[in-house]
């Protein structure tokens, strides 16, 4: 019998759980005997077990095509990453500090600008962010926190070193598909997870519970708290609903909200009008009021602009947070932790071009065929060049791409990100992966244990989006000390 | 409680009732034409009656048969009051309304959901197809009995009952409506000859043949099974005893307005039917009039809760 190890190759990257294709790492120890124990027909059977609790959880999410919005189900791969707690703990403590400074940096852009008056990032970088709103200047949201859900990509290159890739700071989305893979990989291999010190994360909706009641604009007695989702034909709106449901929250759509004049809102229930204190929105800036920003939105509701200036409801998170997740922004987010924290950072960026910068866009015309191209403000994978990975035709069209718009774009060099072993039909290949891990921030902050592995199911392929072929693992942050 | 949730709460129950209500029907129908002779005037095209949907099922299909009127019931997507329909219409429901349910609510239709859709083509075969028709009725009767054992009796599961109960007493007088054609004088006396076989069936479709020997004590006849069915108000799938539960959930709920006293109202016309001193004729026209009122009530307890008519 062949082993589903087989061929298994560690030499194209670093590998999380393998350190060559015979010695696994030491915090994968214990998972590569249990896997060595099963029997081939065995594996299958718990990939099986896995496709099936996700069709009865309907764990789903949206792809938008051509031919309307198809349901698919969640892409999970049975097989866990595991990332050691000691290493973990030191990337908490980077996340806390780079939100931290992150936020720093808001309140600054919506206040004095102190960060650009010293000549730490040239002012016309926020003044051409499409995420820069003017509406918010002078805001000052409780705990002088903008960002307060944060979803932060990283990724560890050939050298082993976990850099930042980017924040996302607007409506981060995956918790819901973190918290669910759990459970499937409790239903799967559970004589496993008993027998291995796992760092539990199924408290995420309390924490998220708590900080939103940390914000309410009247911190006395018990806010009404409420999950805005543009509705069902959202891609996350599995998880809109999710979240409701695990803190006990109401979901709303715009629809469900009316502001009143006096700048309160309220939503309509059985017993008529009742008011809300915190809105957990995952509606983009652009759509959540045709009041104040796109008038032909329909998914927002009128004058909530005027009720969270006027101080009378929290919104997570707050308008204009998203001007710090811009890839231009992201290049400064080191020196933000030098500036507003006197620390050095912990987790380093990947180092970044930015192309409205004559030098640095001198060496990206230079070397395009080496580098990735990202736009600055695009989310989900869309609009970028990987060089390596491209046509000479391709990176000629891209050239002309970012000429026309420099300002849009930034270049990082390709990093060969790692992988890890996952289950392609019979056997084991190295996929390459990345992890998104959550950071909540209000009175407290809180960071997940772990977060969202995503994978690149395609072999060599960099990307890791469920839109483009990406599925994902359940993420095990292992106690080595005890064992 | 979000109007919006209250409606969709009140639509999922609906449709679950009317997918268990196909289901049993159907069922129920089979086992009857197994009993019945060939040639008795109880065919297939007794069940789209019911529905009120014989103008829809000539436009799609030729012959009144077994394989194409149990198409048309069960799992034709297209039309509405399919059982598939009204199971898909249930789970988008229900989807849309997750953070009032215990997760196992969810999954329960979920998995019921996915069952039909993976077995639509097994309904061909009256083997497959009975197989089918239980597990779709264990499937309602699992997720009723996990809402009354996992879920705080509060205002969204009263919406649920309501919807249920209003979805039960349209369905029951719809049965009666049929019913009540067996009392026509005209009826032929190889009809006569069965009629105790159909009553039985009749009570069966309603679960109520145990509960109406218990009762009643006496053989099963007609008009006793009318006025069963009507007025009884411990029987759940009696006319009456839904109107008891509806009228239930109403004074339970805020801002109820004039709707109690419309209920009470409603209970005492119901009551006020006796079946023994009326013609055939004057008691289709008593159905068709309490159809109506249903349909009135519906109204009204969308006017009161629901979203689109709220005032601003």
């Amino acid at each position: 019998m062949k082993s589903i190890w087989e061929n298994y190759k560690t030499d194209t990257a670093y590998d999380e759980l393998m350190h060559s294709e015979f010695q696994p790492r030491p915090v994968s120890h214990r998972l590569c005997q249990y896997l060595n124990s099963l029997k081939k027909g065995d594996i299958d059977k718990r990939k099986i077990a896995a496709e099936l609790a996700i069709m009865e959880m309907g764990i789903s999410f949206t792809v938008y095509s051509d031919e309307g919005n198809i349901d698919r189900a969640w892409p999970f791969d049975i097989i866990p990453r595991i990332i050691d707690a000691r290493e973990w703990r030191i990337i908490e403590q980077g996340l806390k500090q780079r939100l931290t400074a992150l936020n720093a940096f808001i309140s600054d852009v919506y206040d004095e600008q102190a960060f650009i008056k010293e000549g730490k990032m040239p002012g016309d970088i926020i003044n051409s962010s499409k995420n820069f709103r003017k509406e918010c200047l002078g805001m000052k949201p409780r705990h002088n926190v903008w960002a307060n859900i944060c979803g932060t990509d990283l990724v560890r290159d050939k050298d082993g070193v976990m850099y930042v890739l980017e924040d996302n700071l607007r409506v981060p989305s995956g918790v819901s598909y973190m918290l669910e893979n759990r459970v499937i990989t409790k239903r799967v291999f559970p004589e496993l997870l008993q027998d291995i010190d796992i760092f539990p994360i199924d408290d995420y909706p309390t924490h998220l519970q708590d900080m939103l009641s940390s914000i309410a604009p009247h911190p006395n007695g018990k806010p009404q708290i409420v999950v805005l989702t543009p509705g069902i034909y959202n891609s996350a709106y599995f998880e809109h609903a999710y979240l409701a449901q695990q803190m006990g929250a109401k979901l709303v759509e715009g629809g469900d909200l009316v502001v009143t004049d006096d700048d309160c809102v309220f939503m309509r229930t059985i017993e008529g009008l009742e008011k809300v204190d915190v809105i957990y929105r995952r509606i983009d800036d652009d759509f959540l009021d045709p009041e104040v920003f796109r008038k032909d939105s329909t998914l927002g509701v009128r004058g909530l602009m005027r009720a969270w200036k006027a101080g009378n409801v929290a919104l997570a998170n707050a308008p204009g947070a998203g001007v710090a997740d811009d890839k231009v922004v992201y290049a400064y987010v080191p020196e933000m932790i030098r500036y507003y924290l006197n620390e050095e950072p912990i987790l380093p960026n990947v180092p970044t071009y930015l192309c409205s910068n004559k030098e640095h866009l001198d060496y990206v015309m230079a070397h395009l065929a080496e580098l990735v191209v990202k736009p600055a403000n695009e989310s989900g994978g869309y609009g970028m060049l990987v060089g390596p990975h491209a046509s000479r035709e391709e990176v000629e069209a891209f050239r002309q791409v970012i000429l026309a718009d420099p300002r849009n774009y930034i270049a990082q060099p390709t990093l060969s990100i790692s992988t890890a072993p996952t289950l392609c039909d019979d056997r084991l290949e190295p996929r390459h992966i990345d992890l998104r891990p959550f950071i909540l921030q209000g009175a407290n902050t809180f960071v997940t244990a772990g977060g969202l592995t995503r994978v690149a199911l395609k072999k060599g392929s960099l990307v890791v989006n469920s839109s483009q072929g990406g599925g994902s693992k359940d993420t095990w942050i292992i106690n080595m000390e005890d064992n | 409680m979000l109007s919006r949730s209250a409606e969709r709460l009140y639509w999922l129950a609906r449709y679950l009732e009317r997918t268990e209500n196909i289901a049993r029907l159907v069922s129920v129908h089979m086992n009857l034409l197994m009993d019945l002779p060939k040639g008795v005037e109880m065919g297939w095209q007794q069940l789209i009656r019911i529905n009120g949907s014989e103008q829809e099922f000539h436009e799609k299909y030729n012959a009144v048969n077994e394989r194409n009127v149990t198409r048309f019931l069960l799992t034709d997507a297209t039309y509405l009051g399919s059982l598939f329909s009204s199971l898909s219409a249930a789970r988008e429901n229900i989807r849309t309304s997750r953070e009032l349910l215990p997760d196992e609510a969810w999954e329960q239709v979920n998995e019921m959901y996915l069952f039909a859709k993976d077995n639509l083509d097994t309904i061909v075969n009256r083997r497959s197809r009975v197989l089918f028709l239980n597990e779709i009725l264990k499937g309602c009767q699992r997720f009723t009995g996990l809402l009354s054992g996992y879920m705080s009796h509060n205002h969204p599961y009263r919406f649920i009952r309501l919807g249920r109960n209003l979805e039960r007493a349209d369905m029951t007088s719809r049965i009666l409506d049929l019913a009540s054609l067996l009392l026509s004088e005209s009826r032929s006396s190889e009809m006569r000859q069965y009629e105790t076989i159909l009553w039985i069936n009749i009570l069966k479709s309603l679960n109520a043949l145990l509960m109406y020997r218990q009762t009643m004590r006496s053989r099963v006849q007609g008009d006793d099974v009318l006025n069963f069915l009507l007025l009884d108000t411990s029987l759940p799938r009696s006319v009456s005893c839904c109107l008891l539960e509806i009228s239930d959930c109403i004074n339970e709920l805020p801002n109820h307005d004039g709707l109690p006293d419309k209920l009470v109202e409603l209970e005492a016309y119901v009551q006020a039917i006796d079946t023994r001193q009326t013609t055939q004729l004057q008691l289709r026209g008593i159905l068709d009039d309490l159809q109506n009122k249903l349909g009135g009530l519906h109204g009204q307890i969308a006017e009161n809760w629901f979203l689109n008519t709220m005032a601003e």
